[in-house]
């Protein structure tokens, strides 16, 4: 399998890298550690005129402190350099336990964090080769109209598979867009779309270039199940964050990711054991109301029911670990 | 362990005289080899799993710069490939399953070669297929092959010894079905060819393989040659696990392209390509049926397997009538009957997996006999021993076990697995079981001999070259080679320099399946040792004026026996013998056959205890220790020995727990190292080795195999073990993913409730 005719431009500025996104518009795709986007451009999933590397971008690369306690990353971040960053293993403990959970330790040598945030979404269907989907009939991201994942289906089905988004997402991380033209600020937890085809709000003419973290004195847990250590996509995965004390707990938020198209951001049960606090019984209630949130999950990669019991179990360890914490 | 007096080599830890040269990254692999002028070979694969072919146009292909040759069925007429030549190499008119060669196209560069593959228009009209096997046997299923009625390939029963006699006279039979998946060997070195068979009367092939000699056996006859006229070099094989018993259509392809390009031609099977070419495990289902008496007695086992062969089933069935016979290798049977249905689909062919069809077989009758142990008040254990043959037992089907540690390997691994403080006494999802096995140690049956050669020169500083066709596909047999060398000689294995893997420069070999590489070529290669020193020994007696069969080879040194003060040095030997007026240059050479007529003369045998935990809310099942004693005749080499412990722990480990390739009407949904899920080194085991030494009379130095004996044991003692953690459970379907486990955990919980 080998790469599709492109163009590889390693870009020197962050000007000159927007300029050639605004220039290149649909025909680009920014290249951080390559651990995704080169291998979906060999099964011709991805096949951009430019590939755009940002990895000589410096300024993409730095953890700053910021004087309100929080710090602010840049997308280019390598994952293993962040893994073992002092100041997020010590303030974000639940986002450092992410970062570890993806994939290896010579993937996370390469990977970047922006990278992870914007992670195509997956199918076991139409992640193979050209050859392979021959036996197919195109869907929704091999410019079809159906989705084999459920043939009903009026939008792509795909899996958000990433890891870090469910912490940064309990953390209240904003991601800084920018393009020529400008610049934004949007909150990971309103970055990601329900759509697998297009499942970030990201344009093409912008690049994902800081994730801004506030500073946090919650206590806060990240879980993350898989077939087998390392390596691995999560079957399921998911963050928590609580204020208060022991049992007594306000302002909680949970996560799930791995088990739709975009991370879930569970209310109910977040309701629950606010009211509740973090008893058995409370937790119990908490996690026999996350179903409907849930919505319809599919047989993609592991059985439709074995995730969602595994939905269920992540969701009450985590908050037994927001206990114990 | 220490080795005994009379070795210097055997028995000592030496590591693999290859190693460097393989973790520094100068191994040469088949794709490696880069020929001038080598063209990109690359195949069309039918997207559909069952359709007529009604029109083929290769001509826009043909006309893209580059394409040098575009080939279908058309030019390749009554050539036949797979085992025992069932398959055609390109599918004419009919395609039976996704993934069969169409056409293949023979270009300047991959980048040309996968354009041009784009272009080959193919108009197919599709079929209904036959995907799974329950379906290919209702009535009226479409048939894969017009002539197989009801999608029967073969149907085949043996009976040994008096079973119907012992189930009906049995005081209880235990009967459960249990079923596999599908899967893949997954080696580490994809499928790959490399051919060069631009003169007339000479085709050369590099490619990864566990037999040369079959390889050339199927390609010869092809092409219109003779053995020898085809040369395969397997310079290193990269894994082969059971899955790379002989000639895939890609090799007959390549040599096809070569011919006509008068070019030399390279395929290799791109990632999730491999899927579609390798021939591993297709899906069983086996009922089960033992009969026992209270008194604990096994009387006879009945196997009643049906076996996915996939549209080409080639030697399925004859995997299946292993798995059955290999219970009349541990149990001292009354009966042993084994029914075979091989069931054709329009899926890959099937062949089979590491440990064949042993391992999940073996998983099912362990369960079974722990559930038999319990249901009588019997510790598993002594249940088993009580069962375990002995040396001189005779098998049903004519075996004559001439050496035998089962009983010994059971008492080792209950008093290093602390068995008597486990067993019944672990907390709840926690369990502890046992397995036994038996594995033979080579096997006529691919030819009518099973014979083995070599040849050792003694260059005349005394550095030995030994010629060996055994392939090694990282087992390490070449230095156990060279150590049986080293130990005649009385030299270190260092010293030996091993040449191998071209059938060219080595004498024949029939190959490294079917255990036989240790017994059948280790013996070929003592023997051809054995030769070369009779030659330097002759010329040494003389100068110590002592009787040749006095000598001792011992430490670089000669010397007669009782004597080792006067003694000569080995490499002045070897030099005084060719600078001397006979002018002798020191070549041995032996061969091996089995003396026996039946198909084997050793067996090696085990038993392992494995221990798990099982998460109750995930179904996680974790391994947490494998004691592992086996009867292996004689150890060459401890840690060769350990690691193929510890390489087949995992992998029976990684079959019975993960390895699943799941499908979509015959799609394959996870054809990748990423998604056909194999445990990482996080989840191994902690594992112990025993070894027994029973010092069989056939095998070189006493020793037998170790290549896929413990595997088979390790499915049966972790299978066991899940049982027992489930509170005597049955998991019937293999892999028992977390989903799986889960769903008897539930059903465990239920019934505690009701």
């Amino acid at each position: 399998m080998l790469l599709p005719d492109h163009q590889y431009v390693t870009t020197n500025s962050l000007k000159e890298c927007l300029r050639l996104l605004a220039e290149s518009r649909e025909k680009a795709m920014v290249v951080g550690g390559g651990t995704d986007v080169i291998f979906n451009m060999r099964l011709k999933l991805f096949q951009p005129d430019v590939a755009v590397s940002i990895r000589k971008l410096d300024e993409l690369q730095q953890v700053e402190e910021l004087t309100n306690g929080g710090l602010r990353i840049g997308a280019g971040a390598r994952l293993a350099d962040l893994a073992e960053h002092p100041a997020i293993n010590d303030r974000y403990p639940a986002f450092a336990e992410s970062v570890r959970a993806v994939a290896s330790t010579h993937i996370r040598n390469m990977a970047t964090l922006g990278g992870n945030i914007c992670l195509h979404t997956r199918c076991a269907y139409t992640n193979n080769s050209e050859e392979w989907r021959k036996g197919l009939n195109s869907c929704f991201k091999t410019e079809g109209k159906i989705c084999h994942v459920i043939q009903t289906s009026s939008r792509c089905l795909a899996i958000n598979n990433a890891d870090t988004p469910l912490a940064l997402i309990i953390l209240g991380a904003v991601l800084t867009l920018q393009s020529a033209g400008g610049s934004r600020e949007v909150p990971i937890a309103e970055f990601y779309t329900n759509d697998g085809m297009d499942n970030t709000v990201l344009r093409p003419d912008e690049l994902l270039t800081h994730i801004t973290i506030p500073p946090v004195s919650d206590r806060t847990a990240f879980l993350k199940l898989a077939p087998r250590q390392g390596m691995d996509f999560a079957t399921v995965a998911v963050a928590a964050r609580c204020d208060g004390t022991g049992e007594k707990v306000s302002k909680v938020s949970i996560v799930v990711g791995s088990i739709s198209t975009n991370p879930i951001i569970l209310h109910e049960p977040s309701r629950i054991v606010s009211e509740q606090g973090l008893g058995d019984e409370a937790i119990s209630a908490a996690v026999d109301s996350i179903r409907d949130e849930l919505g319809p999950l599919t047989n993609l990669f592991s059985r439709a029911s074995y995730k969602r019991q595994m939905a269920n179990v992540l969701v009450r360890r985590v908050l037994v670990a927001l206990r114990e914490s | 362990m220490p080795p005994p007096n009379d070795l210097s080599v055997i028995g000592r830890r030496q590591p693999r005289l290859d190693g460097a040269e393989k973790c520094s990254g100068r191994s040469v692999f088949a794709d490696d080899v880069d020929l001038p002028g080598m063209l990109c070979g690359k195949i069309l694969r039918s997207p559909h799993a069952h359709a007529r072919i009604l029109k083929i146009d290769t001509s826009k292909a043909e006309a893209l710069p580059g394409v040098k040759a575009v080939i279908t069925a058309a030019h390749a007429k009554g050539m036949m490939g797979g085992r025992r030549g069932a398959e055609p190499v390109f599918a004419d008119d009919l395609v039976t399953y996704k993934g069969r060669e169409i056409a293949a196209i023979a270009a300047l560069d991959e980048r040309t070669a996968e354009k041009a593959l784009q272009l080959i228009e193919v108009e197919y009209e599709e079929l209904p297929p036959v995907l799974i096997m329950r379906h290919a046997l209702q009535a009226g299923a479409p048939l894969v092959q017009a002539d197989k009625p009801g999608n029967i390939w073969s149907d085949n029963i043996d009976s040994y010894g008096e079973p119907e006699q012992a189930f009906d006279t049995a005081d209880l039979v235990f009967e459960e079905k249990f079923s596999t998946s599908v899967t893949h060997n997954l080696f580490a070195e994809f499928h790959v060819a490399v051919v060069d068979f631009t003169l007339p009367n000479k085709l050369t092939l590099w490619t990864p393989t566990q037999t040369g000699l079959l390889m050339q056996h199927a390609l010869g006859p092809a092409f219109g040659l003779s053995v020898s006229q085809v040369q395969i070099i397997h310079l290193n094989t990269g894994g082969a696990f059971s899955g790379r018993g002989g000639v895939r259509p890609h090799h007959y392809i390549a040599a096809l392209l070569s011919r006509k390009t008068q070019r030399p031609v390279k395929i290799f099977a791109a990632g999730d390509e491999e899927f579609l070419v390798c021939r591993a495990l297709g899906e069983n289902d086996y009922r089960m049926r033992i009969a026992v008496n209270k008194d604990g007695t096994i009387k006879a086992v009945d196997m009643d397997a049906h076996m996915d062969g996939g549209a080409f089933p080639s030697e399925v069935g004859y995997f299946g009538w292993m798995a059955g016979l290999c219970n009349s290798w541990v149990f001292p049977l009354q009966g042993n009957r084994l029914r075979r249905r091989v069931v054709m689909t329009n899926t890959r062919p099937h062949f089979l997996p590491h440990g064949g069809m042993m391992l999940t077989s073996n998983a099912a009758i362990m369960q079974l006999c722990t559930k038999i142990a319990r249901s009588l008040g019997r510790d598993p254990i002594d249940f088993l021993r009580q069962n375990a043959i002995e040396a001189g037992h005779h098998g049903l089907s004519g075996e004559v076990f001439a050496s035998c540690g089962l009983k010994e390997c059971l008492d080792i691994v209950r008093r290093e697995s602390g068995w008597d403080q486990k067993y019944g006494k672990l907390p709840d999802y926690h369990g502890i079981g046992v397995g036994i096995g038996a594995m033979a140690s080579g096997a006529k049956g691919a030819f009518k001999h099973d014979t083995s050669a070599a040849l050792v020169k003694i260059g005349e500083d005394g550095i030995v070259t030994l010629y060996t066709g055994i392939p090694d596909m990282g087992q390490g047999t070449h230095t156990t080679m060279a150590m049986i060398t080293a130990e005649v000689l009385g030299i270190r294995a260092d010293q030996v320099r091993v040449v191998a893997g071209d059938t060219d420069l080595t004498p024949i070999d029939v190959g490294a399946f079917a255990q036989r590489g240790t017994v059948q070529t280790g013996n070929a290669v003592k023997n051809a040792a054995l030769d070369a020193r009779g030659q330097l020994a002759r010329n040494a007696a003389a100068q110590l004026g002592a009787d040749e069969d006095q000598l001792v080879f011992r430490g670089g040194k000669i010397y007669a026996a009782g004597n080792p003060d006067k003694c000569l040095d080995f490499a002045r030997v070897v030099y005084g013998t060719l600078h001397s007026g006979e002018g002798r240059f020191t070549m041995g050479r032996g061969f091996y056959n089995s003396p026996l007529k039946i198909k084997t003369t050793s067996w090696s045998f085990g038993a392992q205890v494995a221990e798990v935990r099982i998460d109750p809310e995930t179904g996680v099942v974790s391994v947490l220790r494998v004691t592992v004693a086996h009867d292996v005749g004689r150890v060459i080499n401890p840690l060769a020995c350990e690691g193929q412990i510890d390489g087949q722990v995992f992998s029976a480990m990684s079959q019975l727990l993960y390895e699943e390739v799941l499908s979509d009407e015959g799609m394959y949904l996870n054809p990748s190292r990423l998604e056909y899920k194999m445990p990482r080194t996080y989840e191994m085991p902690e594992i112990s080795h025993h070894f027994v030494e029973t010092v069989d009379p056939y095998g070189p130095f006493g020793a037998k195999e170790i290549g896929e004996g413990i595997v088979v044991t390790t499915g049966g003692a972790i299978a066991a073990a899940v049982f027992d953690a489930l509170g005597g459970q049955y998991i019937h379907k293999v892999p028992m993913s977390p989903w799986r486990i889960l769903r008897a955990v539930r059903a465990r919980e239920r019934s505690a409730v009701a």
